[in-house]
């Protein structure tokens, strides 16, 4: 059936719009072919941005990654890592993590300032504040958590309990990941160990407390499980074990 | 049923929603402008926020279950920062105030937006109901005292008091500035930051406000298309030409675009250089709303502009035809 005229408004295209569309679609041509106008996720992640990353990524580590079978498929989790100041473990750790395992992997501690914030938080970056670990984890997410950086390689430093509260909460599991990373070569490793379950049930924040040491233990447990630098060089092995 | 706001696009969407459901009996609206779309059942009261005793007349002789209250200007969307800051001002209490007097009222809905979470340094990436309102921009003040208003009269006179805090609200006849910014032949956006932000379709916005009413909603509940999208982002599916900016070139910026008719305020500001996002899932688990677009399929809706429009009746049929 036609439309009676009563029935239509007939908006004439105006020739500007056609104009602006063509030199938009000219000028900008050439930035769509590099930038393909992909959207981020919910949390401001860019898998884009991520895929271009990447492989400059691995000229910088060649991370061997294990462990997964551990993960959960689709739950969401908070995993723990160890971190060597300046080694931007969390970032090279999470990325590996992704792509070894299909899912996205969120770090925690972008800054809030531009321009790195907002770059990292392209990069799967999440604050450092209980309320955005609580809701990635509420929405299944994995969650890469790094540890107080410490200076050697094989200590794990101090877990930070108030950002483990939010996986208590979310009722998810907590899994230490033991990271290893050279300052000067490329080779870098990233195991995932079993989940860790509290020793004692707690109602009160002593929860997050005791769970945070029971996490440091484990992560040292598993870097001490690494062994020592093997260069092939023993005084060289032995000068690294500091 | 009372729609305060009824003549804006929003509010017309509701009323043609509201005309097609069962449980509503009559429906009454109020605002300063006429309806935009035809409405078969719906009365019409064409009246001015200032107008307060007039307002209070009409909707206590109405005597409503439900009032849902979107009487909110936008600042440089209808109306300039401070003309919109008065408009809103005086609907909301002539609104609220008026509906507490109703004897019959069960309920009311309140329109409130992202903003009243503000975007201060470390504040949450992606807020949910439960964070602390810190609001950072003139509009974010604004939905705030919405919102604590509808809050104080909902303890007082014991009624369900639903505050929904929609995402920027796009579609192709909605007056967003938002929407005119990103439709300009040149866009300005934070080089620095390019933040995330989310936005609903006015649609999707309008079905929430139904199922708020329905439900006699007694809680905040963020409205947010899913996904999410960078301010070049939109600006390269809109086939617009982006200008970077860093920092106090902005302000040059937004007199121009004030200058060739499409201001910039704060809270616009504020969504490109630090982003808007936020969780939108406990407006499935209480409402069972799941929006039918995504962000980016808003945001490419924008640009779509439509060269016929079917006006032949109202409610569900209403659709454009490229």
């Amino acid at each position: 059936m036609s439309p009676s005229t009563g029935d239509l408004i007939q908006f004439p295209r105006r020739a500007a719009g056609r104009v602006v569309d063509t030199v938009g679609s000219t000028i900008t041509a050439p930035v769509r072919a590099i930038w393909p106008v992909h959207s981020v996720d919910d949390f401001g992640r860019d898998p884009h941005l991520i895929g271009a990353v990447t492989p400059l990524a691995k000229l910088r580590w060649d991370v061997t990654v294990g462990g997964l079978e551990h993960l959960p498929h689709r739950k969401g989790a908070l995993l723990v890592c160890n971190s060597r100041r300046w080694s931007l473990t969390p970032i090279y750790a999470a990325l590996a993590l992704s792509e070894a395992c299909g899912r996205p992997v969120r770090f925690v501690g972008r800054p809030d300032i531009a321009p790195f914030g907002p770059l990292l938080r392209r990069l799967g970056g999440l604050l450092a504040q209980p309320a955005d670990v609580l809701g990635a984890l509420r929405h299944d997410e994995l969650v890469l958590l790094p540890t107080e950086p410490t200076a050697h390689p094989r200590h794990a430093g101090a877990v930070a309990h108030r950002l483990l509260g939010p996986a208590v909460e979310a009722g998810v599991g907590i899994y230490p990941v033991a990271t290893m990373s050279s300052a000067l070569g490329r080779t870098a490793r990233a195991e995932v160990g079993a989940h860790v379950r509290p020793r004692h049930s707690r109602r009160g924040p002593l929860a997050e407390v005791e769970l945070a040491e029971q996490v440091q233990h484990h992560l040292q447990r598993m870097l001490d499980g690494f062994g020592g630098v093997q260069t092939g060089v023993a005084p060289l092995d032995w000068l690294a074990e500091g | 049923m009372l729609v305060s706001g009824m003549g804006g696009e929003l509010g017309s969407l509701v009323a043609a929603k509201l005309e097609n459901e069962p449980w509503v009996g009559s429906l009454v609206g109020i605002d300063v402008d006429p309806p935009r779309r035809r409405l078969r059942l719906a009365e019409f009261h064409l009246l001015q926020p200032s107008q307060r005793e007039r307002i209070v007349e009409v909707v206590t002789k109405f005597n409503p279950h439900v009032v849902i209250n979107l009487s909110v200007w936008e600042p440089d969307a209808r109306a300039g920062l401070a003309h919109a800051r008065q408009f809103t001002a005086d609907a909301t209490t002539a609104v609220i105030g008026a509906a507490a007097e109703c004897p019959a009222l069960e309920g009311m809905v309140v329109r409130s937006g992202l903003e009243v979470y503000g975007r201060g340094r470390n504040s949450p990436t992606r807020p949910d109901e439960t964070a602390v309102l810190h609001p950072t921009s003139e509009y974010g003040k604004m939905l705030a005292e919405i919102e604590r208003q509808a809050r104080a009269v909902g303890r007082r006179v014991k009624i369900a008091v639903g505050k929904l805090r929609l995402a920027p609200v796009l579609g192709k006849h909605v007056p967003s500035p938002l929407g005119r910014v990103l439709r300009q032949p040149v866009v300005p956006f934070s080089a620095l930051a390019d933040a995330p932000f989310a936005v609903i379709e006015d649609g999707d916005a309008a079905t929430a406000f139904v199922a708020a009413a329905h439900g006699r909603l007694d809680e905040p509940v963020n409205i947010v298309a899913p996904g999410a999208i960078t301010a070049l982002q939109a600006i390269l599916r809109g086939h617009r030409v982006p200008l970077a900016l860093v920092g106090p070139e902005w302000w040059l910026a937004g007199k121009l675009s004030h200058m060739v008719g499409a201001p910039i305020p704060d809270h616009v500001v504020e969504l490109m250089h630090r982003g808007r996002l936020a969780d939108g899932a406990k407006a499935g688990e209480l409402l069972g709303f799941a929006p039918k677009l995504t962000t980016p399929e808003v945001i490419d809706h924008l640009y779509a502009w439509e060269s016929v429009v079917r006006i032949g009746s109202v409610g569900g049929e209403i659709e454009g035809v490229a």
